[in-house]
């Protein structure tokens, strides 16, 4: 078993590698906005070139889109080494042999989804291309959750009584996030086959979806300040966060629409009967990309607050003994500790 | 650890959350990413207003065989050709660069512009039916009927090049019709717009010798030879759209400011208000837009009033929603107080409008003064542009 210092290392990596994927799904999303996927024509390498070796000028000074995709591949490379480092300071360090696994298994995530984006670019499939951009996200929140994990707060979560109501509720917000996410991506990926009556019906069921996160979110928000005690305090960081990031993400919506679409109210205000759309314009490809990246941001803060609850859960169960896979998922010690604070 | 999760009754996640998750994963999966071929849809909406007794069959075989007939001619959305034996009336090397699929060769060379930029909304075949086009206001043009609203050719006549081109790199302000103005502006895109009108044209002119061999194949006429007389008159008329171009004065370097400007304002609105012209019947008296008189557009007229169908009863357009007819929208009149003119907001632009109406709306061209008749004077023209501008001028400080 690994000592604190060394076990600090696997969620500073996490940390890491979880930092590297929020842009690398901002730039995925660019990739989409700009419909650059097939911007470089071959996979693995770049226009013949070596990856890593494909000209820095071509690059840099080339057109947006192939700027866009090359980057998309290159910082996607540089996550899969990071995400390869984890896994060995996980296996050489972390103690709880699940966390290793789930190191070992957000890694193939890593390589699955580049395979799959470089089967987008062979088959010229933008069915890949959504299924790609779908499980972007749902990996970025399994290397957020290796942090979280790996984290020291993990470690001195206390029990609470009565708090499986914020769990179920976090779960809740956790699933319609991810149904959300595939909505959206279906709306990103819209196929020009599709009939108007389904593309209606999804940004129907975007919206419908939308109001059940927001009030999903606030009622976390006023559980968790309702509980008041020193447990739900703890609760209040990733509530607070999605209170604002679903505020954020509510007005980037409506920016997205009108920066695709315009507004079906123009004669609301001078300003949006005047108002023209700008084809690929950059403020319209970073409010656009923004909506999309905030959203796998949503789904890892509700995965927070489902794991901080969860969390208490678990340790709030303590009348009866704990299996030994839970054993393995609370540590002995986290048990000793919630036997300290009262909870038998 | 994931089987932890679910392996506990009393566990949140194990609750009515995954079937939930399931099927609506399911529904996407299926509903959503079965990938189609990307074909040019036939015109049944065309065939059902022309033969609104017939049955569903028979308007699916008619315009299926009239759609297999200019595909011969014009190929498909992926290879688009131009019929064999007629002027070219496009520049088919950019055509060819805009059709396909998105993407890059190995020469850097983009293709895929009209699905990159514009197939979301206007459709694969340009018929103002794609995936987004339910959600506009107002709804995307269908380019098959060859009628184009914004452009310096009278009502009747086909835009030119460079009409086409002002529009895409201007845009349309409050429609979702976006400015390529960016993609103009850069070294690397400059062509792009140029090949996106290419294309444009090529899809209206394709469209509209579908429309009028589906009039020969419903009047029974013999259409082997038809088709490639159809498409020479049609792309005849592109071809000669320049020479049609409305001489316009320049107004903006001719303006008058001062007491001559509030003479002429007034006087424009003696002419806005007048019977001659009848401006404030759809305008309204303020110019808010709010006049008596509202009306739908020609592209709605075409599968309802002309096929004897009420647009304003449901009762009598929902039939033609199984042929892929949006819900009819009244097309209604510029608001002229905000200061957002859809063909352009300078001095010509407005004249333009004035003189030569908005093709396929409501808004007809003004009648000009000719010798006896009545009608509006060269300075009457110009005073209610004047006028017009003064009206968003006042409220806003256009």
């Amino acid at each position: 078993m690994g000592t604190d210092t060394e076990a600090k290392w696997v969620f500073r990596w996490a940390a890491l590698v979880s930092f590297l994927t929020f842009p690398l799904i901002w730039l995925g999303g660019l990739v989409t906005t700009h419909d650059a996927g097939m911007a470089v024509p071959d996979w693995p390498g770049t226009f013949g070139y070596n990856l890593f070796l494909y000209p820095m000028s071509a690059w840099v000074y080339g057109p947006f889109d192939l700027f866009v995709e090359h980057g998309h591949r290159l910082l996607a490379s540089v996550v899969g080494l990071f995400a390869i480092g984890l896994c060995i300071v996980a296996y050489r360090n972390e103690p709880r042999r699940w966390l290793v696994s789930t190191c070992f298994l957000f890694l193939l995530a890593i390589i699955v989804q580049g395979v799959l984006g470089g089967v987008r670019v062979l088959f010229d499939a933008r069915t890949i291309a959504m299924i790609h951009g779908c499980s972007g996200p749902l990996v970025f929140a399994l290397g957020s959750f290796i942090a979280m994990a790996s984290s020291s707060r993990w470690q001195r979560a206390a029990s609470t009584r009565g708090g499986n109501g914020i769990g179920k509720l976090a779960v809740f917000l956790f699933v319609l996030s991810i149904v959300q996410l595939l909505v959206g991506a279906h709306l990103r990926h819209s196929l020009p086959t599709w009939l108007p009556v389904f593309f209606m019906s999804l940004v129907h069921t975007h919206l419908l979806l939308a109001t059940l996160i927001f009030l999903a979110v606030l009622s976390c928000s006023v559980f968790v300040r309702r509980g008041g005690n020193r447990v739900f305090r703890e609760l209040r960081v990733p509530s607070n966060a999605l209170l604002g990031i679903v505020f954020v993400q509510i007005l980037l919506g409506f920016a997205t629409w009108i920066a695709n679409y315009a507004t079906p109210w123009v004669e609301l205000t001078p300003w949006l009967a005047r108002y023209t759309v700008q084809g690929k314009g950059f403020w319209e490809s970073m409010i656009v990309t923004g909506h999309q990246a905030t959203g796998s941001l949503l789904i890892v803060c509700s995965l927070w607050l489902t794991c901080r609850a969860y969390r208490r859960v678990l340790l709030s169960k303590p009348e009866r003994s704990l299996s030994f896979k839970e054993q393995d998922f609370v540590p002995s010690n986290y048990q000793s500790k919630a036997a300290s604070i009262g909870v038998e | 650890m994931i089987r932890i999760f679910l392996k506990r009754k009393s566990s949140p996640i194990a609750n009515s959350s995954i079937p939930v998750a399931f099927w609506a994963l399911a529904v996407l999966v299926l509903g959503g990413c079965t990938p189609q071929e990307i074909v040019f849809r036939s015109n049944e909406l065309h065939v059902a207003s022309l033969s609104v007794d017939s049955e569903d069959k028979e308007i699916k075989e008619l315009a299926e065989l009239a759609q297999s007939q200019v595909n011969a001619m014009f190929g498909t959305p992926d290879l688009p050709k131009w019929p064999e034996g007629i002027d070219m009336a496009v520049d088919f090397e950019k055509v060819k660069r805009s059709a396909g699929p998105v993407g890059r060769n190995k020469t850097k060379v983009e293709s895929g512009l009209y699905r990159k930029h514009c197939v979301q909304c206007h459709g694969t075949t340009g018929d103002g039916m794609g995936p987004t086009s339910a959600l506009l206001a107002p709804y995307p043009r269908d380019f098959r009927r060859g009628s184009f609203k914004f452009k310096s050719t009278p009502i009747g006549k086909k835009p030119t090049h460079a009409d086409l081109v002002r529009t895409l790199v201007n845009g349309l302000p409050g429609t979702a019709m976006p400015a390529f103005g960016t993609l103009n502006r850069s070294q690397e895109y400059s062509e792009d717009v140029d090949a996106l009108a290419q294309y444009v044209r090529f899809l209206s002119i394709r469209g509209e010798v579908e429309r009028r061999l589906i009039v020969a194949l419903i009047n029974a006429e013999d259409v082997a030879d038809l088709g490639i007389q159809i498409a020479t008159n049609v792309a005849g008329s592109w071809s000669s759209a320049e020479a049609a171009v409305a001489v316009v004065p320049n107004l903006d370097e001719g303006m008058v400011l001062g007491d001559e400007h509030m003479e002429a304002v007034a006087r424009g609105k003696e002419i806005f208000m007048s019977e001659l012209t009848a401006c404030s019947k759809c305008h309204g008296k303020a110019g808010d837009g709010k006049g008596a008189s509202q009306d739908f557009d020609d592209w709605t007229k075409d599968w309802t009033i002309r096929a004897g169908i009420d647009p304003t009863k449901k009762s009598e357009w929902k039939s033609m929603k199984r042929f892929g007819a949006l819900k009819p929208v009244i097309d209604h009149s510029r608001n002229l107080t905000l200061g957002a003119f859809r063909g352009g907001s300078s001095r010509d632009d407005i004249y333009r409008r004035i003189v030569l109406g908005i093709e396929g709306s409501p808004m007809p061209a003004v009648a000009r003064k000719e010798n006896d008749n009545p009608g509006v004077t060269e300075q009457g023209i110009q005073d209610l542009v004047e006028y017009v501008l003064s009206l968003s001028e006042a409220s806003y400080g256009n």
